[in-house]
């Protein structure tokens, strides 16, 4: 009897120690949700002229544009997120010299737990001139003028950039990119998508531009550059204007066309290659040697001096050099 | 107008490049003087990229067209035939049937001198000298020259009784030995001095070339374990089909440099192909780590 009691006192006692464990547990912390904003946010900070700006977009209409205040503001429309400033760094008379655009609001609390990434139909950014600004975005369409220098990264969606003073490098997998009268250092990279890049030139000696889309054309028109390293793999390659003296233009594409457009009094050198394909040029050329070895040709040739160099590789495609109107 | 403006026919052809070369030469002489010709030669230019951004649209579109769509179909009937009926339909064409018949017969007449001879092949490196006999070249050799083969050669040569042949009667690529002794160079070379230099046993890596194709293999490896989940089915054929452009290309190209190592344009070329097919493997990786942020 005894031993029952044992038995039946063990078993409750258990009974009451779990329940006890079940109802001692520690809540699971609840991410606080902050709900979209309903009002378009809006907030501006006093920075540096030359500040640096980071921001992430979840997804949205970008539009970023330079002017003459020191000071960023930023705004999000309604029922997107809320917006807020995170000061990194700042220099010795404490002005901010390094920001990140957030997606919430930093003075709530709790809201260091939000996702920090801007969403919205419409987002805008006023920046000081002199400020660089880096983005990356998931799907958006993006306009960026009138700053310093841009560093931009998304994975859907067009962008346009326009009077960058010193440099753009920017990378999209599903879009297209057009950069007009803009300087510096240009490295674009599309994977599904056109680029076009207009009225470009160098901010110095040593600045490049390099584009490259593996389905999608390639059109530069009026570039200064100095050195250009051009790759399409499947799309055409259109040059429009005249080769500077000393530059070096490197044009590759594995299946498309490569055009050039450029007066009849330029001057430059000819090195083309390709396999399967065709040559032609309008423009006379001089000097003209030609060898075809197995299917795979090579052409090297004169205009005018000769002082810049193109050089043109095409396995599937056909080079044409015609006259353009200037 | 001038008299002898070519007509739209001819600038059209000029533009698609069917022109022969000396109506190439003429017609671009005559287009850098006539201002008309070159007019007409814009325009058609102009319509032919008009038409091509139309035909643009159709051919790059990531969506499969309705001629790919047909041929697949196709592709897949033909599948389901059975064996049999695709063999025998194959074998129907006349030209097939006596060309199998001729391959057939061959096979037999190579598998009669191979019992005749009775000796096993040595490799090239390991070659041997055989004093004088030199025997009936078993591989057509991959030089552009026709091989010479001996005036009396209508029939087959007997291996058992050596026979001395001229040295200039015909190039031998591969020989088969009868005495184990080693050869010196100048002696082979001075013996039969026609010998067509055989190729090197392994392919010489031009420079840079070794570590784009490691590159290539380490991100085929990633692409290939991942490619399913990350690409979409018409990014995927997309994908596919410009990797099959490529890896042609590489073919052709690295064939042809083995072939002839100093063909520039060859080289340039597959240089090229390998820098392309680095950027569309690395556009694949790069979509992977992005579809994260999706």
């Amino acid at each position: 009897m005894i031993q029952n009691l044992k038995i039946k006192t063990g078993i409750i006692l258990s009974i009451f120690l779990f329940a006890a464990a079940i109802s001692a547990q520690v809540p699971k912390p609840v991410k606080p949700q902050f709900p979209k904003s309903e009002t378009p946010a809006e907030k501006a900070i006093a920075v540096d002229a030359k500040v640096n700006i980071s921001l992430c977009v979840a997804k949205g209409k970008i539009n970023v544009n330079g002017w003459d205040r020191k000071e960023v503001r930023a705004y999000v429309s309604s029922g997107g997120s809320r917006v807020g400033f995170k000061v990194l760094k700042k220099d010795k008379d404490e002005k901010a010299v390094w920001i990140m655009v957030v997606g919430f609001d930093t003075r709530e609390i709790g809201a260091s737990q939000s996702e920090e990434c801007l969403s919205g139909d419409d987002i805008e950014l006023d920046v000081p001139r002199g400020a660089i600004v880096n983005i990356k975005s998931r799907d958006s369409e993006t306009k960026i003028e009138s700053v310093d220098k841009v560093r931009f990264s998304n994975v859907g969606g067009n962008v346009f950039f326009d009077n960058i003073a010193n440099g753009i490098e920017a990378e999209t997998k599903q879009g297209s990119i057009t950069v007009g009268n803009s300087g510096g250092l240009i490295g674009l990279s599309t994977t599904n998508g056109n680029i076009v890049v207009f009225n470009a030139n160098p901010s110095e000696v040593s600045d490049f531009l390099k584009v490259h889309t593996i389905n999608g054309t390639i059109t530069l028109q009026e570039i200064e550059h100095l050195l250009l390293d051009v790759n399409s793999f499947s799309g055409s390659i259109k040059f429009t204007g005249e080769p500077i003296s000393g530059g070096q233009y490197n044009f590759v594409t594995q299946s498309g066309a490569i055009m050039l457009s450029i007066p009849q009094e330029s001057s430059c050198k000819v090195n083309a290659f390709w396999r399967s394909g065709a040559f032609n040029s309008l423009i006379p050329m001089q000097n003209i040697k030609k060898t075809s070895v197995s299917g795979v040709q090579n052409l090297t040739g004169q205009i005018g001096g000769g002082e810049a160099m193109f050089n043109l590789t095409t396995s599937g495609g056909r080079i044409f050099i015609q006259k353009s109107d200037k | 107008m001038k008299n002898n403006c070519l007509d739209i026919g001819t600038i059209q052809a000029f533009l698609d490049g069917e022109l022969d070369g000396v109506l190439m030469e003429n017609a671009a002489d005559h287009l850098a003087d006539c201002d008309d010709c070159a007019i007409s030669l814009a325009n058609s230019e102009e319509e032919s990229a008009i038409a091509f951004t139309a035909l643009d649209a159709e051919l790059n579109t990531l969506v499969p067209t309705q001629r790919l769509w047909a041929k697949i179909n196709s592709e897949i009937e033909r599948e389901k035939k059975p064996f049999w009926q695709t063999a025998f339909a194959f074998f129907k064409n006349p030209t097939i049937t006596a060309f199998a018949s001729m391959l057939i017969v061959f096979g037999l007449f190579m598998a009669y001198l191979n019992s005749q001879a009775g000796e096993k092949d040595t490799q090239l490196a390991g070659m041997t000298e055989s004093k004088t006999v030199i025997t009936k070249p078993i591989l057509v050799s991959k030089s552009s020259d026709p091989i010479e083969t001996p005036s009396e050669n209508n029939s087959p040569i007997n291996i058992d009784q050596p026979t001395v042949k001229s040295k200039s009667d015909f190039r031998v690529i591969k020989a088969v030995v009868t005495e184990n002794q080693p050869i010196r160079k100048d002696e082979r070379t001075s013996k039969i001095p026609d010998e067509v230099k055989a190729q090197p046993t392994s392919y010489q890596y031009l420079p840079g070339e070794e570590s784009y194709i490691k590159t290539i293999a380490t991100l085929e490896n990633n692409v290939n374990s991942r490619k399913d989940e990350v690409l979409k089915p018409s990014e995927r054929f997309t994908y596919e089909q410009n990797l099959a452009i490529v890896n042609d290309s590489i073919t052709k190209m690295r064939k042809e440099v083995k072939k002839n190592p100093r063909n520039g344009a060859a080289k340039q070329i597959l240089m090229a192909s390998y820098q392309n097919k680095v950027d569309l493997l690395n556009s694949v990786t790069e979509s992977n780590e992005l579809m994260a942020l999706r």
